[in-house]
């Protein structure tokens, strides 16, 4: 069991590593001069610092460093939380990523509920009818969002919610987790890993409703719910539980989708702006808070997984 | 999952005489054509390949051509799906997307499978360490949010490969380094093949383990077929199946990355067409204007589902065994 936990923190462990890695040498060999991009006129081009002064700064920050000693800083730093600076709002990326994380995370947060709430008995119930038109339904269904990306149903809905049927404005902005116009983002970011959740309950039911032990649990008397309820539930988990990863994946992508179609400040819209205007601090920030969000996503169910399924360890 | 019941692609199977006629890939291709869906989603496809080829060819107008004072306009007779805001014509444009697409759908499935086939095979024949370790490296790829690491991909390495044309212009005068056109184009190849990568070397791996240990390439080997044709005959053709499949779920998801990478203003950058940025461009306009935004996104979904399709169909008709098992 120990041999077991300590392989997957490495594992995981060296991954998140070699991620910080990989992407710290594209930034520095590919961003070019921080300094320079920090104090380039924008409008006019040129550099408002003389050279000398700018030699100053990237001493005093240490981009005269050779690359392995600047990785190493790096790193420290992040071990202590340390995010880095922004070159284009020159503040810290800690302070950015305080105020819009949260955001984010509390629309996935709301997401994946909705994903477990909708997701899993719609499931469930397309296994017990195996076969019929409710089955076909929701299989279609799970087809249909699997196949049609984020960017493409999302303004489809809005066009048919706001124009053809006219019930609702375009959401637009962050007013808090419980107004109401945070609803269809909501709905619209548990697409990204719905059919998942949905395809691996429905495959896991049916795997378990041809188990022996089902049938004498129904032979013994029991009822239906409760057959379902304390015989099915478990194993029907275990394989849901297996996709958290990929469902962190669908969050994570989908944020940057929607956070920019209903203009929402979260963690998707700084990885956006920071993208697009070269911000590499935030850039390395962002991505590595994904990868983080994915990783830990997946080691905690490596780590749940012999609680739940005693059989993996041995 | 989709269309013919089991049983109608079992008769299929259990007629003898009629097997007996037909080699492998035309009693796939069989199959495949009993598939109402992923005949239709071939259809797309072939067409929409045949748009990339000649589209541009055959527009009405160039995808370029402005006409200001008719920006705008609902679907006429001269413009068959209306104009943009700068009064480009909609159907040139995507014709023209249709080429972006089809190239980065081509190139980024051809970069990957390569990839694929050189680490797959690796790791699959040699096993044990070099096997961990590609494990390994697939596991942590895949565990990046894949849009945010190619977008990382496109960011860093355009300003040095910028540069260095620079410096081969200002070297050679070849003005071939001045068409800075066709290198937003690699840089989308390059950042979508390389998240895209494990998925292709996962499946050859997993295919060269399972053939290499299977009975008849050891029964083979035991009458003295010789190495070449045990390749040629028994492990590509028992192995390519489940390749054809990956490689047109991956056109299709390379499509769908590229429209995400152009909405998202990071993948191929005007004045090249991409359905991705009409999508994004359409943005502040569809309220008033919906057939600017309409008319990308059911090209886009179109496409995506011709694909989906198509694999579906292609899986049922060449992996046969897994379908009976269902």
């Amino acid at each position: 069991m120990t041999v077991y936990l300590l392989t997957r923190v490495v594992r995981w462990g060296s991954g998140l590593l070699l991620i910080l890695f990989v992407s710290y040498a594209m930034m520095f060999y590919g961003a070019g001069d921080p300094i320079k991009r920090m104090f380039l006129d924008q409008e006019q081009g040129s550099l408002v610092l003389e050279e000398d002064v700018l030699e100053a700064l990237r001493k005093k920050y240490g981009i005269d460093q050779p690359f392995p000693e600047q990785f190493r800083r790096y790193l420290a730093k992040l071990a202590v939380g340390d995010l880095g600076f922004s070159i284009r709002e020159k503040r810290p990326v800690n302070r950015m990523v305080q105020v819009r994380l949260p955001i984010s995370m509390q629309i996935g947060v709301a997401a994946v509920l909705f994903m477990v709430i909708v997701g899993i008995p719609l499931g469930v119930w397309a296994a017990l009818r195996h076969n019929s038109v409710v089955d076909q339904f929701i299989v279609g269904f799970i087809v249909f969002i699997n196949a049609v990306p984020i960017f493409v149903i999302t303004p489809l809905l809005l066009w048919f919610l706001v124009v053809v049927v006219g019930i609702m404005d375009v959401p637009y902005g962050w007013k808090g987790l419980f107004h109401g116009q945070v609803v269809l983002p909501i709905i619209v970011l548990s697409f990204g890993a719905m059919p998942t959740v949905i395809r691996q309950t429905r495959a896991a039911m049916l795997d378990t409703l041809s188990q022996d032990y089902i049938r004498t649990a129904r032979a013994k008397g029991l009822t239906s719910r409760l057959v379902i309820f304390r015989h099915m539930l478990r194993p029907v988990l275990i394989p849901v539980l297996t996709s958290v990863g990929l469902i962190m994946i669908g969050l994570v992508n989908g944020a940057l989708f929607i956070e920019l179609i209903f203009n929402i400040p979260g963690f998707g819209h700084i990885a956006i702006t920071a993208l697009r205007t070269v911000d590499y601090p935030v850039i390395m920030a962002t991505v590595f808070i994904g990868a983080l969000i994915v990783m830990v996503g997946n080691m905690l169910v490596d780590l749940a997984y012999p609680l739940l399924d005693p059989r993996i360890t041995r | 999952m989709a269309a013919t019941a089991p049983s109608e692609r079992l008769t299929s199977l259990s007629r003898p005489e009629e097997v007996a006629r037909r080699n492998l890939w035309k009693e796939a291709l069989h199959r495949l054509f009993l598939n109402r869906l992923a005949t239709l989603g071939l259809i797309v496809v072939v067409l929409f390949i045949l748009a990339g080829l000649v589209g541009p060819y055959i527009t009405p107008y160039d995808f370029l051509e402005q006409e200001i004072d008719n920006a705008l306009a609902k679907p006429t007779a001269q413009h068959w799906l209306g104009t943009d805001a700068l009064g480009r014509d909609i159907l040139s444009r995507l014709l023209h997307g249709a080429r972006t697409a089809a190239f980065v759908g081509f190139f980024t499935t051809a970069i990957s499978l390569l990839i694929g086939i050189v680490l797959g095979g690796i790791a699959g024949y040699v096993r044990g360490l070099a096997d961990e370790f590609l494990m390994w490296l697939t596991d942590v790829t895949m565990s990046v949010p894949g849009l945010l690491l190619a977008m990382l991909m496109n960011t860093a390495l355009k300003r040095p490969i910028a540069a260095w044309f620079d410096d081969m212009y200002i070297q050679t005068k070849n003005p071939f380094y001045l068409d800075t056109l066709w290198l937003d184009f690699v840089l989308v190849f390059g950042a979508l093949a390389f998240i895209s990568w494990p998925g292709f070397a996962r499946l050859l791996r997993g295919q060269v383990l399972s053939v290499r240990e299977t009975l008849y390439v050891e029964a083979a080997r035991a009458i003295g077929v010789d190495e070449r044709r045990i390749l040629t005959h028994y492990i590509i053709p028992n192995a390519i199946g489940p390749i054809i499949v990956i490689v047109t779920a991956g056109v299709g998801g390379a499509i769908t990355l590229e429209s995400g990478l152009s909405f998202l203003g990071i993948g191929v950058q005007p004045p090249n067409a991409s359905w991705g940025s009409m999508l994004s461009d359409s943005f502040s306009l569809w309220i008033s204007f919906p057939h600017l935004m309409i008319i990308p996104a059911a090209t886009i979904g179109v496409i995506v589902f011709a694909f989906t399709f198509l694999g579906d169909g292609l899986n049922d008709a060449l992996n046969p065994r897994q379908v009976i098992k269902k």
